[in-house]
């Protein structure tokens, strides 16, 4: 039997190229990590009990005990350039086992906060993550503008504020197609941005194999599977989170798909156009219950994984309940033949979807749609290439900085 | 002593201002804290008055800055364990730029139990005078005083324990000519050493060192052995202690049993046995094993036939008994001792292992706990030492399939140890138990020895070889070819009947998941079950782990807050078997302290005088 080869404990060769590298540390990292959310990652003793109770947790990917110990010793450029918070999906075994109450699920969702915050350009993520005033104001702000915008829109066009449809309509459904591409667009290049930026601190980072052009066309397939089924989500023991997770994604994608290409039927009315209302009232059913089941979850604090939360996860989830509840209010008042208070209520529809859309997809929470599938590419890219050239990856261990 | 402002010699004296704060961390304490802080905020230039949570980190700038707003000149630190704070607030003076020293410590731990408010009060005053120094160790006892020393002193001891901390208690207080109750829950004295195989560090046999004393136990004429026996209540105070013990019925004479064996032959009922922690059977007619004191059989009235259908089904053993000396129908009794002291060694049990249910333990039969593994690896064991897997047995009466040791069942080919099962965890207990790694690494040496082809795998987090001899002792392991895996392991699972333990190595920083034939668990030591109605009924106190309290963790760590009453072995605390042993011993030289001491004031003699006196002069 070949697996009953005893397990040689002293890999030295390993271990000597470990200690040529010299890494910066950041002495205050593990301060800084608390504004994201990190709670008591200095309890950890390093038992590593929850790296082998993760079911996501396989070589060469093996977490969370490894980026505990990188916190703790404020190993920022390791982290930085590290895909094991992405690759983590927070069931909270670990938490839940952890003998020394050191909370290392939170960790990890902290640290997916902090890396948002490091591969964002701007600066604007660290600013939003770090302070929960500036988040707010940055929401109002946005959406006060926002209302403003389109009033004075809706009146300069000639718009008629007790029209919705037809001649004079108050907010043509065109427009506001023009308005979605160009919102979409802009927020999409942000993300991409940094999206580059994330495969330049990952895929780039010194000490990471060369990974050929092959590679990349090779696995690219894994970039659709996992966005749209989060196949990696499903390994958690428990399947509830994925489940409505899914649900709440998918509900989301049908309602995009809707308003960036069917904008004109769904807006149209009084009639029920049920062939894009159908779909319509499927993905607002499901935004609605999804978000409150969330909401829920994390009043009553009923997992591992909804024991903290964030102010940003607090704020993601109230802008989500606002947009659908409101968007589900102004299509009722329309049919109802409540031309005026449809409009008005679209206007509010509009200062809860910019503010929502403009700072959690580049900046903050939202931003993960990329950054999830992207890890799981990137980390297979990795490890295919450090499986091709195991000579490359020693040679790519020279001294780093 | 003078405040130091007045020696410094400045025009005038500061005003002093000083901060109390008493620290609350007494669970079920005497003291009422609020009448205490109530009391404080009266006394004299004490400015602030605050109760902390003991268990909260402290911030010293917060603390700074209330030392700033309030003008503090000085801290006084109150509570049980004070000093767990000084550093805090040290800082947090030199922050508000006072003098870091100005702080003084009334503790309250050496009378945790018997300590009232009224008397907590005396200590924040004591250590809220001026004249206290900085940094007073204010109510800390002066040195002996917990000794109470009656004027009289009932000669004759109970010894609450039959483990290797009674022995060696009773043997020491036995051997001076005093009179000793030994009594012992179970039906032999030996207690959990008896069952071990090898010690640790030496590699001695534990029952080369533990049956000698035993022996010695059994005879020595001055010692009264009560097995089967608990105690029931304890009246009385030092010197005269009135202690009612209830001696269930061993239903066999011990005077007439010649321990040949005959009625365990023709008993029909076969149990698990409580000695070999399950892994053996035994009949309801038994003695714990070859070796037990006293070297007689019982009868486990739980199993028996005829106990168990008031007389009317078998009484086999009765009528085999040659020696007539199986009195089915005897009673349990009740025993009223008087007692000078008491000595408390009432042990340990091992954590559960089927708590933690990741590792399996009682659905796979090879993961085994530590004292089953001691069993089997002893000599006296189901195997007669030799280290085998559990088979699969047809019960030919129950027709049901078992998992039993056999000797001659198959050597396991690679073993795994986890350390620290159900210890430093906060889901479990919270403390080390102090003897795992060894004990963990006594056993890779064994099964090394043993069965040398087979690999064994440590999974620890720290190695705690603190002791004399212990770091030796890893290095010797280490060497003899055990993997030693820096992780603690955290599953394992059985896939095609072959067990796989998954594990992270933390230093080679990847997952492993070995297929191993047998794992042993490491599990902790907790406060035997029943420790908490022993403690109150001898009126002492427990710690928040359960173990019974100390008078002074440094100075007086054998005395109870109950004169007359001490502790020996693990039930204070885990420990190993010297450490035991050694403060059994102390344990016994209180207890003579005691005896000598009230029979010297009973009867002083000229001739003690003079003596005194000559030594005086010299």
């Amino acid at each position: 039997m070949n697996s009953r080869r005893a397990y040689s404990l002293a890999p030295k060769k390993a271990r000597e190229k470990e200690t040529k590298m010299a890494v910066r540390i950041n002495p205050n990292l593990i301060d800084d990590l608390e504004h994201y959310g990190a709670q008591d990652v200095s309890k950890c003793y390093q038992c590593g009990n929850c790296s082998a109770a993760c079911p996501h947790s396989e070589n060469p990917y093996v977490f969370p005990r490894k980026s505990m110990h990188q916190l703790q010793t404020g190993q920022e450029k390791p982290l930085r350039s590290s895909l094991d918070p992405w690759l983590c999906y927070y069931c909270g075994d670990c938490s839940t086992q952890c003998p020394r109450g050191a909370e290392p699920g939170e960790t990890m969702m902290a640290l997916r906060r902090w890396l948002t915050s490091q591969y964002d350009f701007t600066g604007l993520s660290r600013l939003l993550y770090r302070s929960w005033a500036a988040e707010l104001t940055a929401i109002l702000i946005v959406a006060l503008l926002t209302g403003a915008g389109f009033l004075a829109f809706g009146f300069m066009h000639g718009g008629n504020i007790a029209v919705y449809d037809g001649e004079n309509a108050f907010l043509p459904a065109h427009y506001i197609h023009i308005f979605d591409w160009t919102m979409g667009t802009t927020l999409g290049l942000l993300l991409f941005i940094n999206a580059v930026r994330m495969w330049r601190f990952t895929v780039l980072s010194e000490g990471a194999p060369q990974v050929g052009l092959s590679l990349y066309l090779r696995y690219l397939v894994l970039l659709p599977v996992h966005f749209f089924t989060q196949e990696r989500f499903r390994k958690c023991e428990n399947k509830k989170p994925w489940a409505l997770h899914l649900w709440l994604m998918l509900s989301y994608l049908t309602m995009l798909i809707l308003i960036m290409f069917f904008l004109k039927y769904v807006q149209a009315g009084p009639e029920i156009n049920w062939f894009a209302h159908g779909f319509g009232y499927l993905s607002a059913f499901g935004l609605v219950v999804a978000s409150i089941l969330h909401l829920r979850g994390r009043i009553q604090k009923d997992a591992a994984y909804h024991r903290h939360s964030h102010e940003s996860d607090w704020m993601f989830l109230a802008l989500l309940i606002f947009v659908s509840v409101t968007g589900v209010v102004q299509h009722i008042l329309h049919r109802a033949g409540m031309p005026m208070a449809a409009n008005i209520t679209y206007v509010v529809h509009l200062m809860g979807v910019v503010p929502m859309l403009g700072l959690e997809v580049p900046f903050s929470k939202w931003s993960h749609l990329a950054y999830r599938p992207l890890a799981v590419y990137f980390a297979q890219l990795l490890a295919a290439a450090r499986a091709e050239h195991p000579a490359a990856v020693a040679q790519a261990a020279a001294p780093a900085d | 002593m003078s405040k130091p402002e007045s020696t410094e010699g400045s025009m005038q004296p500061a005003a002093e201002r000083i901060g109390v704060y008493l620290l609350s961390d007494i669970e079920d304490s005497t003291v009422d804290l609020r009448a205490v802080a109530q009391f404080a905020s009266g006394l004299k230039s004490v400015a602030v008055v605050r109760t902390l949570e003991f268990l909260r980190r402290l911030n010293p700038e917060e603390l700074a800055r209330e030392i700033t707003r309030e003008k503090l000149t000085s801290v006084v630190l109150a509570g049980e364990r004070p000093g767990r704070h000084k550093g805090a607030f040290t800082r947090a003076l030199a922050l508000a730029g006072g003098d870091g020293e100005k702080i003084r410590l009334a503790s309250f731990a050496e009378r945790s139990s018997g300590l009232t408010t009224e008397g907590a009060k005396q200590i924040v005053a004591g250590a809220c005078a001026p004249e206290a120094g900085a940094a007073s160790v204010a109510a800390y006892p002066a040195a002996g005083a917990s000794k109470f020393q009656p004027s009289t002193c009932n000669p004759a001891t109970l010894v609450i324990g039959g483990g290797v901390a009674g022995i060696q208690a009773s043997l020491e207080i036995a051997e001076s000519g005093n009179k000793v109750y030994l009594v012992e829950r179970t039906g032999t004295i030996g207690g959990r050493m008896a069952m071990f195989d090898k010690t640790f560090p030496t590699l001695d046999c534990a029952a080369c060192i533990l049956t000698p004393k035993m022996v010695a136990v059994g005879q020595n004429k001055n010692i009264e052995i009560l097995v089967l026996s608990e105690v029931q209540q304890v009246t009385g105070q030092a010197g005269a202690f009135k202690v009612k013990v209830l001696k269930h019925a061993t239903r066999v004479d011990a005077s007439a049993c010649v321990a040949c064996g005959d009625c365990a032959r023709f008993c029909p009922t076969t149990t698990s046995s409580d000695f070999d922690m399950g892994i053996a059977t035994r009949k309801s007619i038994f003695m714990p094993f070859p070796q037990a004191v006293p070297n007689t059989y019982m009868i486990d009235a739980l199993h028996c036939q005829w106990v168990q259908s008031e007389g009317k089904k078998c009484g086999a053993c009765a009528k085999k008994c040659a020696k007539n000396a199986i009195h089915l129908d005897a009673q349990d009794e009740i025993v009223e001792l008087e007692v000078g002291n008491i000595i408390v060694a009432t042990g340990y049990e091992t954590f559960d292992a089927g708590r933690i249910e990741r590792y399996g333990y009682g659905r796979h039969p090879n993961v085994l706990s530590s004292l089953e593994f001691e069993r089997l690896t002893n000599a006296s064991g189901p195997t007669g030492g030799k280290i085998v897997m559990k088979t699969k047995r047809l019960n030919k009466k129950s027709k049901q399939e078992e998992w039993v040791f056999e000797p001659d069942g198959p050597k396991p080919r690679s073993v795994a140890i986890v350390h620290c099962v159900g210890s430093r965890d906060q889901n479990h207990n919270s403390y080390c138990s102090r003897v795992c790694c060894m004990y963990s690494l006594k056993f890779a040496h064994l099964v090394r020895e043993k069965c040398p082809e087979a690999t064994c795998y440590e999974y620890y987090i720290d190695m705690r070889a603190y002791g004399k001899g212990y770091e030796e002792f890893f290095e010797r392991v280490h060497e003899e070819g055990v993997h030693i895996v820096q992780g603690r392991s955290a599953m394992v699972e059985e896939r095609d009947s072959q067990l796989y333990i998954k594990g992270e190595d933390i230093a080679n920083n990847r997952l492993i998941e070995l297929p191993v034939d047998m794992v042993l668990l490491s599990v902790g030591l907790q406060p035997s079950p029943g420790s908490g109605e022993l403690a109150a009924k001898l009126d002492i106190s427990r710690d928040k782990d359960g173990w019974f309290r100390e008078l002074d963790y440094n100075a007086e760590p054998n005395c109870t807050a109950r004169p007359g009453i001490f502790v020996a072995g693990v039930c204070q605390g885990p420990k190993d078997i010297p450490d035991t042993v050694a403060q059994a011993s102390a344990a016994a030289s209180y207890v003579l302290s005691s005896i000598v001491a009230a029979n010297s004031l009973k009867e002083p003699s000229e001739g003690d005088e003079l003596e005194t006196g000559v030594l005086a002069r010299s």
